[in-house]
This record gives C-alpha cells, sequence and structure tokens, in this order.
C-alpha cells in the first residue's frame, strides 16, 4: 500500500496544471461554438479522450493520469468538454463493438466534437426495467425503420448521432431481442423536444421517431447483442470519474466555509456556532471519504482490474453522498442557500456542481437529485450489489417467473 | 499509487485470521468475557511470539520495525474476532514511547512490550466528557526533585492488567504525558463494569503518585496517541463491522420466509447493500488514515479524524442492521451478533468521539 503518486504522475500533474492555469478562457463560454472551440483547444493539447488507444485518437494515458486531468480541470474551474457521452462511454463501446469501418467513420469526429452524440436508451415506459423498451427496428432489406419514443436524452437537442437500443426481434425473450443502432439525428422522422427540469434548465429531451431510418451499416455489434452492448455503455457510465467530482465538493465547501463566516446569528459568524461546526466537520468527513474510496477504485483500474459490479459501490456512494451534501449546505444557509438571484453579497452564484455547471447553491442541491436516478437508479445500484457482489438470491419477479 | 495490500501485508492478514479463528473463537471470546481479568496470558504470549506486540517497534526492540498500516491489518482481525486484548492501548503506548521517549525509557518498556513481558495503556479521559488537552487537569508537581501525580483518569482501557500507564498531566501551564509505574504508590486502579467485556475499562486515581522527573514525553504525545488510537479503533471497528455484514449476507441466504430466502427481498437486499457501502468506505477511510500517518503525509492527522468520526457511526449503523435482518435470534444473547456489536459501540467514545474529531477537522480546514 503506497498512495504516493509516481514521479511521473506527479510530473503529469504540474504539467497539466501548468496548461490549465495557462489556458482556462477568462470570460464564460455561452453558445456551442465556443464551448466546441474551447474543447479543440483542450483536445489539440491532449486533454480529451485521454484514454482511448493511440490508434484511435486517444494517448492511451492510464486510469490515473486521467483523473489526474480531470482533477486539474475540476481545480482550475475549466469548462467541461463538450460531447461527454460520446468521448466518455459511446466512442468506447464503437471501439469494442465496432467495424473497422464504423471506427473509421466515428470515432475522430467524437474525439474533436465535430459531431456530438447522445444516448437514446430511457423510455417513458422502461426506466429501471430498460429491457422492456418497445422502440422498434424493423428490417426492411437494405435498411431498418425506426419508431417509437425515447426520453431523458441529455444532450439530445444538439446531438448529430444517438447510441440506439430498439427492439429488432419481438419474438424471443425481452432480453435478446434487442439491438444497437448508431442513429443518424439528423434526418426527417426526428423530433426532439426539450424538457424542463426541477432546476430549470433544460439538459434532457424526448425524443420522437416516426419512421425514421438507420442503415444496415449503423448496426453496431450483430442482431440481438444490443443489451449486452448497454451492459458495456452502462459499465463506463457507473464508473464515472469520481476524483474530479469530489474536487467540486470540495470547491463547493470553500464557498461554504466563506459563507458562514459572513453569516451571522446571536451576533456571532455561523462558524462559530457549535452546531453547525459539528455539520460541517461531518460532513467534510464524508467527502474526504469519498476521495478516499475513489483513490482505491483508481488504484485498482491502474492495475487492469475491471471494476464490474463494484462501480455500483462506487456510484451509489457519491450521489447519495451528494444528496445529503447539498442538503447540508441548504439546512446551514437556511434561505440564503435558495436565492438564485438578487445580487445578496452572502449569496455566491458560482457552487460547483456536479454536472459541471456552476451556479447558485439552489442548483447543486436541485441536480443532486439526478444522480440517485440516472444511469441506473440507487434501487437498481443496490439489486446489482446484493446480486453481484454478494451472492444474494435473485428475487422471484414477474417477468423471470412468466419465462420460466 | 496503490490502495491494496502487498503480498507481505495480505499474508499478516491471512496468518492473523486463521490465528483468531482457531484462537479466538465466540466460546473463547464469551469465557473471557465471564473471566475476572478479561484477557488471557496464554493469547498474549503468542501474540508476542508472533511478532505482533513488536510490529512496529525497532528492531533493536526486539520489533519488526514495520508500520500503521500493517498494525491496523491486525487490529481489523482483532475486531472482526472481537477478540478481548489490551493490545490497542499496549502497542499504542509503546509506539509514543518508541517516538518521544528518552533511550532509557525505550530500554526500560519496549523489549518487554515486543516480548509479551509487559501490558501498558493510555489515560486519555478525565470526567469531563472533553478530549481536548487544554481540559486536561490532573496536576504534575515537582517536589523533591521528582513529580507528584494528582488527579482522576476515566475510562482507561485495560488498566487493570498495564504495567505501566502514560498519563497526561499539567506541570504550571506545560502540559506533558507522564510514564507512570502501574504498581508504583499512589496509583489506585477500580475496574468498571461495562456494555462490552471484551473492553475493559477503569477509574484511575493518581494520588500524590511519585515518579521521576525525566518519566515524562513532551505534550505532542497526547495528540500522536489520540491519531493513532483514532486509526486503530477504526480499524477493530471495521473488524466488527466486516464480521456482521458476512454474518447477515450468510443468514439472508439460507433463512427463508414466504417460501424464499429473505435475501431475495429487496428490503433485505438493498439493506445489506447499504451495509457493504458504509464496510467499504470505512476501509478506505481506515487505511487511507493508517497508510496518511505512517508516511507523515501532510493530511494524516485530518484522516485520522475523518476515519474515527466516520467509522464510528458507520460501524454502529452496520452492526445494528445485520442485528435486524436477523430478527429475533440476533437479539439473543447466545447467537455471536452481540460480540461485534458490543466491540464497536466500546471504541466509539474511546480514542476522541466523533464530536471530538469532527470539532478537529473543522479547525483544520474551514480557518
Amino acid at each position: 500500500m503506497d498512495l504516493n503518486l509516481s514521479p511521473e504522475d506527479r510530473a503529469f500533474r504540474d504539467q497539466a496544471r501548468r496548461w490549465f492555469s495557462a489556458n482556462v478562457p477568462r470570460t464564460e463560454l455561452t453558445t456551442l461554438e465556443e464551448r466546441r472551440a474551447w474543447h479543440r483547444t483542450m483536445y489539440d493539447a491532449g486533454y480529451v479522450g485521454m484514454g482511448w488507444p493511440k490508434e484511435y485518437g486517444g494517448r492511451g494515458a492510464t486510469p490515473m493520469q486521467q483523473a489526474i486531468a480531470a482533477d486539474e480541470m475540476a481545480r482550475a474551474n475549466a469548462p467541461a468538454p463538450i460531447n461527454g457521452l460520446g468521448v466518455g462511454f459511446i466512442g468506447p463501446t464503437i471501439i469494442v463493438h465496432g467495424t473497422p469501418e464504423q471506427k473509421q467513420r466515428y470515432l475522430k469526429k467524437i474525439l474533436t466534437a465535430e459531431e456530438m452524440w447522445c444516448q437514446l436508451y430511457s423510455e417513458p415506459n422502461s426506466g429501471s426495467d430498460l429491457a422492456s423498451l418497445r422502440t422498434r427496428a424493423e428490417d426492411k432489406g437494405d435498411h431498418f425503420l425506426v419508431n417509437g419514443q425515447k426520453i431523458w436524452t441529455s444532450g439530445g437537442h444538439i446531438a448529430d448521432w444517438g447510441i440506439l437500443l430498439a427492439r429488432t426481434d419481438p419474438g424471443v425473450a425481452k432480453h435478446k431481442g434487442i439491438s444497437c443502432l448508431l442513429f443518424n439525428m439528423r434526418q426527417p422522422g426526428v423530433e426532439v423536444r426539450p424538457l424542463k427540469q426541477i432546476t430549470g434548465s433544460s439538459e434532457f429531451n424526448e425524443v420522437f421517431m416516426t419512421n425514421a431510418r438507420a442503415e444496415k451499416r449503423e448496426l453496431l455489434g450483430r442482431l440481438g447483442q444490443g443489451w449486452e452492448i448497454a451492459q458495456t455503455t452502462l459499465g463506463f457510465e457507473r464508473g464515472g470519474n469520481s476524483m474530479a467530482r469530489v474536487t467540486r465538493y470540495a470547491s463547493a465547501f470553500d464557498r461554504l466555509v466563506e459563507a458562514v463566516k459572513k453569516l451571522t446569528r446571536g451576533g456571532k459568524p455561523l462558524l462559530e456556532d457549535p452546531v453547525v461546526r459539528a455539520k460541517l466537520g461531518k460532513v467534510y468527513a464524508e467527502m474526504e471519504v469519498q476521495r478516499y474510496a475513489a483513490l482505491r477504485v483508481l488504484s485498482a483500474l491502474q492495475k487492469g482490474d475491471s471494476p464490474g459490479a463494484a462501480s455500483s459501490i462506487t456510484k451509489l456512494s457519491y450521489s447519495e453522498f451528494e444528496k445529503r451534501y447539498y442538503e447540508l449546505c441548504l439546512e446551514i444557509l437556511g434561505p440564503y442557500g435558495q436565492v438564485t438571484d438578487g445580487g445578496l453579497e452572502e449569496t455566491t452564484l458560482d457552487v460547483d456542481s456536479s454536472s459541471g455547471v456552476r451556479s447558485s447553491w439552489a442548483y447543486a442541491f436541485l441536480w443532486a437529485r439526478a444522480g440517485t436516478i440516472y444511469s441506473g437508479s440507487s434501487e437498481i445500484q443496490k439489486n446489482v450489489i446484493g446480486e453481484r457482489v454478494l451472492g444474494l438470491p435473485k428475487e422471484i419477479r414477474a417477468d423471470r417467473v412468466a419465462k420460466a | 499509487m496503490d490502495f491494496s495490500f502487498s503480498s507481505d501485508q495480505q499474508l499478516l492478514r491471512n496468518s492473523a485470521r486463521a490465528f483468531l479463528d482457531e484462537h479466538s473463537k465466540p466460546a473463547q471470546v464469551r469465557l473471557l468475557w465471564d473471566d475476572p481479568r478479561g484477557e488471557s496470558e496464554t493469547l498474549w504470549k503468542e501474540m508476542a511470539q508472533l511478532g505482533w506486540l513488536g510490529l512496529a517497534l525497532p528492531e533493536d526492540a526486539g520489533g519488526s520495525a514495520l508500520g500503521l498500516v500493517e498494525t491496523a491489518i491486525l487490529q481489523e482481525e482483532l475486531g472482526r474476532a472481537a477478540c478481548p486484548s489490551p493490545y490497542l492501548p499496549t502497542v499504542l503506548a509503546a509506539m509514543a514511547i518508541d517516538r518521544f521517549g528518552s533511550a532509557a525509557q525505550k530500554h526500560r518498556w519496549l523489549p518487554a512490550v515486543a516480548g509479551g513481558g509487559a501490558r501498558a495503556t493510555v489515560a486519555l479521559m478525565e470526567r469531563a466528557l472533553d478530549f481536548r488537552p487544554e481540559s486536561i487537569e490532573t496536576r504534575a508537581d515537582e517536589r523533591g526533585g521528582k513529580v507528584v501525580l494528582s488527579g482522576i483518569k476515566q475510562f482507561v482501557p485495560w488498566a487493570h492488567v498495564a504495567d505501566v500507564v502514560l498519563v497526561p498531566a499539567r506541570r504550571g501551564a506545560a502540559l506533558a504525558v507522564y510514564v507512570v509505574d502501574a504498581a508504583a504508590p499512589g496509583v489506585s486502579i477500580k475496574p468498571l463494569t461495562s456494555m462490552d467485556p471484551g473492553t475493559r475499562l477503569s477509574q484511575v486515581t493518581l494520588d500524590a503518585a511519585t515518579v521521576a522527573a525525566e518519566a515524562m514525553l513532551p505534550a505532542e504525545a497526547v495528540p500522536f496517541l489520540l491519531e493513532r488510537g483514532a486509526v486503530g479503533a477504526a480499524a477493530e471497528m471495521l473488524g466488527a463491522a466486516r464480521r456482521c455484514l458476512d454474518m447477515a449476507v450468510e443468514y439472508a441466504k439460507v433463512r427463508e420466509q414466504f417460501g424464499q430466502p429473505i435475501g431475495s427481498f429487496q428490503a433485505i437486499r438493498h439493506r445489506c447493500a447499504e451495509m457493504l457501502l458504509d464496510v467499504e468506505n470505512s476501509h478506505a477511510a481506515t487505511y487511507y488514515a493508517a497508510w496518511a500517518l505512517a508516511s507523515g503525509a501532510e493530511d494524516g492527522p485530518l484522516a485520522a479524524s475523518v476515519a474515527k468520526s466516520y467509522v464510528n457511526d458507520a460501524a454502529r449503523k452496520v452492526c445494528g442492521d445485520a442485528i435486524q435482518v436477523h430478527g429475533g435470534i440476533g437479539f439473543t444473547w447466545e447467537y455471536d451478533l452481540h460480540l461485534y456489536f458490543k466491540r464497536a459501540k466500546a471504541l466509539e467514545p474511546l480514542y476522541g468521539d466523533a464530536e471530538h474529531h469532527r470539532e478537529l477537522i473543522v479547525r483544520r480546514v474551514a480557518r
């Protein structure tokens, strides 16, 4: 056991720290084009898709170096790269399951964000029970005819492509009849409607596909292999980059400390209130534990151990912590924590949230509700942990009974 | 960077587990619960022979010169076995003597501890429910070239079997830690009966107990003892929690109700998943802190406070949830769960309770 960074990793960290402090945009990026330009600057410097193999445009960086770069990015308050779904796990999924032609066609443009990607998985009636999805992709000889509706599609409104799960064979068991398509979002028959979230912003969308078309060459993997491929992508997603998350939580903690120095009760700063101090100490300890746990996961990844189902523990841990964390921040800050505008000097609108957006305490608090739902809810994670990590017996489910 | 145990550390854990599975079975633990002394001389001698007592002591004192990570590994196993033993306070006191003591003190105590011939303890609490050094009231007055100690130390672990007690006391304005022979005149030890008979506690009264003026460690020994004690206690609580988790999961696989194993019900399975999460996070916290203190990392003391305050809550919850998963049988004296539940609970207020460590955290991070 040795938690020191190796000399190479330390040199890499110093280099990344210098680069981000010299290159972080000084003004807020508002348009997609500005964000794309910043993304390209990072890509050219080698900080996008770092873990991808060199032959596909990455640098084959170790998990440690990827975590260091993400951590430095968070530390410098750098805007996140765009096309996160594409770079984070759709590209890697194509690398695993794609044909040489597909790799040639899609990968470079994912890295450069020339083409933006979204994930077309969840449906209105298929959330946790994703395998019950009903979007159809009918084999029409030379192409697939796609009909159905997707929901909770992050970035759907700006996506050029989507990784689509659709039913190609309704006649077999539900997990077996699903295929995965690389689906062109820019075509007639695709309608994207933004969903306004409880944060007031619209990162999610509904996507309606009406007699839309997918070419045969756009099938990823084999017919009927979609469920298996989805497990690959969800694994990438749940592994997450927990180090950088903790850096964002820590940055929000600094804002909290600033606030409790300014706000007063009984003529004294809140920071001197023993109840507030006890709460701060408890939540800081929990945050540090998230950091230690992230280091432990990283160390396993670094040794080439695939976290597998254990990545569910990480996801469950940080997403549930995040809710408790921002709840506690708002509890301490009272109504100051709920102000989203109005220029009170005690209330910063510069709080880090795990979405990467810096906004009000209220935004961070509300956004925290998303983490325990997306990418497999906490309840699903606990099922995975129970069955696949602890080896508890599977529950008796109506759909399993029916097949028996 | 590597968070996993080295092969030597793995070996140490495996051999410790095998040894304790054989020599600290629940039935043996229960015998010691009923024993007036509460611990086994045979077991202590065997621990010495295995090299456990000198694990972190220098080689010239008969030790192995290993670090806090290895000590924590053993402590986790002791907690997993709910082994009644003065191991933690003894190695803690010995580490402080090794770090801060004079050559004569080291010579007097370290080989004796490593060889199994001496037990030691630390008196970190007084009547006030307060671990801050500034709350210490025990006085150390100079008299005729010697030091006379007066005061009452409360909840001192395993004092009734200790040969030497480390006693923080105030000499004028200055704080120091005195190395007190437990058999010295003026030292009286009154054992208490407490919820966990595997963690014996005593009240130690110093009524003009006289020690040599040089039988003293500097004031830095107080935070040193609290930090390392916190990590050692966290490791034992982690071991107790992991044992309870294992028992709950095994039980949930075989216990049937409504014609199914209860582990197939989400109400049980989700609880077990949460227990695992708490145990894994406790592992990360404990060993991070052990490594950080051992390697002199800047955040070592902070990490010790994080570990103690976090594992206090996590271990209590996991052990308690294991009782809940078992239902009625888990509430019986004959079933073994309460051995671990009580061990975890007994360590909660020792070596700094959660309130103390949270306050230390805030002092470090919110200035």
